[in-house]
């Protein structure tokens, strides 16, 4: 049995990681789609460095967050809340849609003639960018739908 | 085969006069499991249901039945 405080608590801390993780994804899936950083044009190679490691380390922190539902500071009682048998289970639906979107990513881009000539970077990048984004947007949506009509 | 549970879970909370957080807190669960297992959304594990009708004091059968 768990105070009806710290129920409260759990509660903040999942709407406020939902917000945070459906803000970082989006706003990492926006700056690809609007700037793109990295990949500028089919076929292009030449990609600045420091485009190449910001993509690289939003893409990273986004899939380590992915894997591990991300770090809270909170006691473990408050974690073991936000965390329970619905944050799993939105979890593993998130990870399922991530592994679908890079399959079907992956087998357009095999298909797709334009698609052709990219190199394995560019090929990496338009798999990894909403293979990343795409799950953490899902968590989040399926955190907020857990979260109202209370 | 689509899985489907229905549930009286709001009908018995209701009847004992406790919020989702009361019942979350007396579960040992987040406001969110009570919510969604409420809604049909969520579908509990055998261990979830088990403490959900203890907590209510009733059985898993009066809480949930196969359409």
């Amino acid at each position: 049995m768990e105070s009806k405080e710290m129920v409260e608590l759990a509660d903040r801390v999942s709407r406020k990681r939902a917000t945070g993780t459906a803000v970082a994804a989006g706003a990492f899936l926006l700056i690809q789609l609007i700037a793109r950083p990295f990949f500028s044009s089919m076929g292009s190679v030449d990609a600045r460095a420091a485009d190449v490691w910001m993509w690289s380390a939003n893409a990273i922190a986004l899939l380590i967050g992915l894997a591990t539902g991300g770090r809270l500071a909170q006691r473990r009682e408050v974690r073991a809340l936000v965390n329970d048998e619905v944050s799993r289970q939105h979890h593993k639906t998130a990870m399922m849609i991530g592994y679908w979107v890079a399959m079907v990513t992956a087998m357009a881009l095999y298909f797709i003639p334009a698609a052709r000539d990219l190199n394995a970077r560019e090929t990496v990048y338009l798999i990894v960018t909403p293979s990343a984004g795409i799950p953490l947007l899902v968590f989040s949506w399926l955190e907020f739908r857990s979260l109202r009509n209370g | 085969m689509a899985e489907e549970l229905r549930n009286k879970l709001r009908e018995e909370r209701t009847r004992r006069n406790l919020t989702q957080a009361d019942l979350a807190a007396l579960v040992g669960v987040s406001r969110k499991t009570i919510n969604t297992v409420e809604n049909g959304v969520f579908i509990p594990s055998t261990v979830l249901a088990l403490r959900l009708a203890k907590a209510l004091r009733t059985s898993v059968e009066a809480l949930f039945q196969l359409p």
